[in-house]
């Protein structure tokens, strides 16, 4: 992606990015100094580079204080979100733009490395009715009118470790006393079904003491 | 483009690469107890990472007789150890002594260059004298001292027993400060402060000590037989033999007591008593020296005081009374009280009072004394009364310790100082933050519980004989076991970017001590006196907003990256290794020093304290430079924190991965651990060159069959 360029800057994202581990200022030192051994490794990269993090991408603003960091670039490495991208793309006109980071999903941390999607920001909430858990993110199928046959104990079938999201919806709702809200059809939503990723996980796990050889 | 922004960008990276280089740790307990408050913390560190040479350099720019303390400091920096909230606190005397042993303390030379023409008398030659005239020598001005006995030393020499302090020791220490040029006037008792005036010296400064033992005030005092401590024991260390037939009974219950007792035992006294009017709790004597005399076979009474003696047939008959504590009194230690109709006899051969000392200033030196006939002075510029004359020591404190007369003579030499440079004293209280507080229980719980670990000393038996010192020293690996318990208070973790800080909840989720919390504003906040700065959040912080507080903690693993950089280039051999090595465990225990010695490969080490300080992007950039392999070594089981391991290995995964996506083998990161259960890493780290000169090898080869 970056061969055409000699000079890259690698521009991080102090907020979103950072909270999520994806583009703050620590990961643009380790892609900066991965890129570098790269280059030594293959021994004919010519490219130099250097980093820079923004408190935030997607507002002009804050790229303002870019200043002449962009001045000797010939391209800009963003490791913000999609829009951070498109903001630098759009405040320097004659700059390439290119994306170090392809955000999947908005989620939040469970655990410390562990990130499951909650939000498809699809502008058709239905939360009020489903107990304030989101069947589009959180099923499979992403049914209006679960569950399906497909659940088992309480877990999905496409993957046995994650739980139906509509037998939460049940559990939550009897405990609302709200089960009427399940008797309830719902018409159907105008959505494409949209394959997601659901987790991503940067954990490693790993058993101490055993030899990692 | 030359906008005003770019100059605010310039000047706001500038004040972040300041504020990195500021030393921003707090004050350690232990430092702010010592009177002379000596970098304990860092000696100690050092003494862990088996950097004994370095370790010396900081005791000895701290302290004026080290060797001295080593010996028979009373340690008050024990007392406010935090790690007795955990177990038991850091053996601090006992890691000073092995410092200066295994560092080589008396080899070390002292000069000073003369600089002033201002001549300055010393009266009296005890710890605060000699370390007066030790800084007025580094001040550069000629100093002299007066000493009324044969040999230098003060309490030193005359009071404190041989087997507590070796006389070499003390040697040793004056013959540097004559070796400094400090004059030294022995059988010299100076009468009249006006006679030095005239001989030209334009400050004094009054150190005579507290030597004067106080009277019991009960009938039969004078009888023969009966002498007090003080007395008692400058006869003995000046060479003296007093005779004291079968059965010595000592008055008392402070140091000076048992002193006494336990030098009475070492002449052949058959059975020795100690008599003290209140309780073991009470006991003013420093806690280990009571358990000798125990251990020696010295018999403590407790809650007895005598009231009259009298002589017959050649022999001491004492009255005691038993004794019942009653309300504190003004010390805050309770009043004892005779209990009515309770007297009885004892029979001793010898009497030794030592029920405490106090100055006695000669009149003619026209300095005002007050309560207890100490000197009055200006606790803050020491001066008495007379222009030109100072004070110090147990002649104005009362009797106190070695170390609080040490820290008395530095000040004077430095008031000295400001009073012949007609300067303005300065209060020297000024300084850093200290850091106080308890730890919280979440935290406490999490710290490993390791027993501290006891120097060696003589069996009671052995000790019975001679004068021969009690306390043996620290091998090596002791005591670098021993200085790794140091929590390392005040030196841990902040966001010193808070500008920086996205309030991502990392640093609150990877603290193996739950230290860092949320406020209620929804700031994070790390308290520094929890922090066991074990930089596990420094090196997650995904903003790179938390910092350690040290700037040598802060820079040093890049700056032995950049020193391997410049020597690997020099060096031929090849392959290149790079390890991160914990300095702790295997340098300091010497395991890892046969590591590279006998390995197939030039392997360059990059001493870490503690493997979790390592960051991924470390790794990265030793393989940048051209390692053909990285290694981290950590001290695994050994580790005085937690989770190390754990955060070591989540590392090189991540790394390994990057090295998988770029086309390096990611066999060629490596992480060793050092076990107790077999697994020997120097044959680990042996069988990993040899993988890496395969690689090595078939790459060349690669590269041949290309061209």
């Amino acid at each position: 992606m970056i061969s055409p360029y000699e000079r890259v800057l690698i521009l991080g994202c102090g907020t979103c990015m950072t909270v999520c581990d994806a583009g703050g200022e620590r990961e643009v030192s380790f892609l900066h100094s991965a890129l570098r051994v790269a280059q030594a490794k293959s021994g004919n990269g010519t490219h130099t580079f250097s980093e820079y993090t923004l408190k935030r991408q997607c507002d002009p603003e804050f790229l303002d204080a870019l200043g002449d960091k962009i001045a000797d670039v010939d391209t800009v490495l963003s490791l913000g979100c999609g829009i951070g991208v498109q903001a630098v793309a759009e405040r320097f006109p004659d700059l390439p733009v290119l994306p170090g980071v392809n955000t999947s999903f908005m989620g939040m941390a469970n655990e410390l490395g562990v990130w499951d999607e909650r939000c498809a920001a699809c502008g058709d909430c239905r939360l009020e009715e489903t107990a304030g858990i989101c069947p589009i993110t959180r099923c499979t199928k992403g049914i209006l009118n679960g569950p399906c046959a497909g659940t088992k104990n309480g877990k999905c079938e496409a993957n046995k470790d994650m739980d139906c999201a509509w037998v939460l919806i049940y559990k939550r709702l009897e405990r609302l006393k709200q089960l009427e809200k399940m008797r309830r059809y719902y018409p159907l939503r105008n959505f494409r079904a949209i394959p997601r990723p659901k987790r991503i996980t940067s954990k490693t796990s790993v058993d101490v003491g055993e030899d990692n050889a | 483009m030359d906008s005003p922004v770019t100059d605010d960008t310039q000047d706001y990276r500038d004040r972040q690469t300041m504020k990195l280089s500021v030393d921003r740790s707090l004050m350690p307990p232990c430092q702010a107890a010592c009177p002379l408050h000596m970098e304990i913390r860092e000696y100690v560190d050092l003494v862990a990472q088996g950097r004994i040479m370095e370790a010396l350099q900081v005791i000895r720019s701290g302290n004026p007789f080290p060797s001295i303390c080593a010996y028979v400091c009373t340690h008050p920096c024990e007392d406010a150890c935090r790690r007795c909230q955990v177990d038991n606190p850091i053996a601090i005397r006992a890691l000073k002594r092995f410092a200066l042993e295994f560092g080589g303390d008396r080899m070390v030379q002292s000069e000073a260059e003369t600089t002033h023409g201002e001549k300055v008398a010393i009266v009296g030659s005890g710890p605060a004298g000699l370390a007066c005239a030790y800084y007025l020598r580094k001040l550069g001005y000629p100093a002299t001292v007066f000493e009324a006995h044969s040999e230098l030393g003060g309490m030193l020499r005359v009071g404190i027993p041989q087997y507590r302090l070796p006389r070499k020791v003390l040697d040793t220490e004056v013959q540097r400060l004559t070796q400094m040029g400090v004059e030294i006037r022995t059988n010299t008792r100076v009468v009249s402060l006006d006679l030095l005036f005239e001989m030209g010296y334009k400050a004094v400064f009054v150190t005579i000590g507290a030597h004067q033992s106080l009277r019991m005030e009960i009938e039969g005092e004078e009888s023969p037989g009966v002498i007090d401590g003080a007395t008692f024991l400058r006869e003995v260390n000046l060479g003296l033999k007093p005779s004291l037939g079968k059965r010595v009974a000592v008055v008392g219950g402070g140091n000076v007591a048992i002193d006494a007792a336990r030098t009475a035992l070492r002449l052949g006294a058959h059975k020795v008593s100690i008599l003290y009017r209140r309780s073991r709790e009470e006991m003013p004597a420093d806690h280990a020296e009571v358990e000798q005399a125990l251990e020696e076979g010295i018999d403590i009474r407790f809650l007895e005081a005598p009231t009259r003696i009298s002589r017959e047939n050649g022999r001491l008959s004492v009255t005691c009374v038993r004794m019942e504590l009653g309300e504190p009194d003004a010390s805050g230690r309770r009043r004892p009280t005779p209990i009515k109709d309770s007297e009885f006899h004892k029979e001793f051969d010898t009497l030794i009072t030592a029920i405490g000392q106090a100055p006695q200033t000669p009149v003619d030196f026209g300095v005002r004394t007050g309560r207890g006939s100490t000197i009055q002075v200006d606790t803050v510029t020491l001066t008495t009364n007379r222009a030109g004359v100072f004070a110090g020591g147990d002649a104005v404190t009362g009797p106190a310790t070695v170390t609080d007369a040490l820290a008395a003579g530095r000040l004077a030499a430095s008031r000295i100082d400001d009073y012949l440079q007609h300067r303005y004293p300065l209060d020297s209280k000024a300084g850093r933050e200290s850091l106080t507080g308890d730890l919280q229980p979440e935290t406490l719980e999490m710290i490993r519980k390791t027993g501290r670990l006891e120097p060696p000393i003589l069996p009671p038996g052995a000790r019975r004989r001679d004068f021969k010192a009690v306390e043996l020293i620290y091998d090596w690996e002791a005591a670098i076991n021993e200085a790794r318990r140091c929590l390392r208070c005040g030196m841990g973790a902040e966001i010193l970017f808070q500008d920086k800080c996205a309030t991502c909840l990392t640093c609150l989720r990877v603290c193996p001590y739950h230290v860092p919390y949320l406020d209620a504003s929804g700031t994070i906040q790390i308290p520094d006196d929890q922090c066991q700065a074990c930089g596990i959040c420094v090196a997650e912080c995904p903003a790179k907003a938390i910092v350690l507080r040290k700037p040598y903690d802060r820079r040093h693993i890049d700056e032995e990256l950049d020193h391997i950089l410049k020597s690997a280039a020099q060096s031929n051999f090849k392959p290149l290794i790079i390890g991160f090595c914990c300095q702790y465990g295997l340098f300091g225990t010497g395991a890892l020093a046969g590591l590279w010695r006998g390995a197939k490969a030039s392997i360059w080490i990059v001493p870490v304290l503690c493997a979790a300080k390592v960051e991924a992007d470390h790794m990265l950039r030793a393989f940048e430079m051209g390692a053909e392999g990285v290694f981290i070594a950590g001290c695994g089981e050994q580790c005085a924190r937690e989770n190390t391991d754990f955060w070591v290995r989540q590392r090189v995964e991540k790394v390994r991965r990057i090295l998988a996506q770029i086309g390096l083998e990611p066999e060629r990161l490596q992480a060793f651990v050092s076990t107790t259960n077999g697994g020997d890493p120097a044959e680990e780290l042996d069988r990993f060159a040899e993988r890496l000169g395969n690689l090595y090898l078939a790459s060349i080869v690669m590269q041949e069959v290309k061209s």
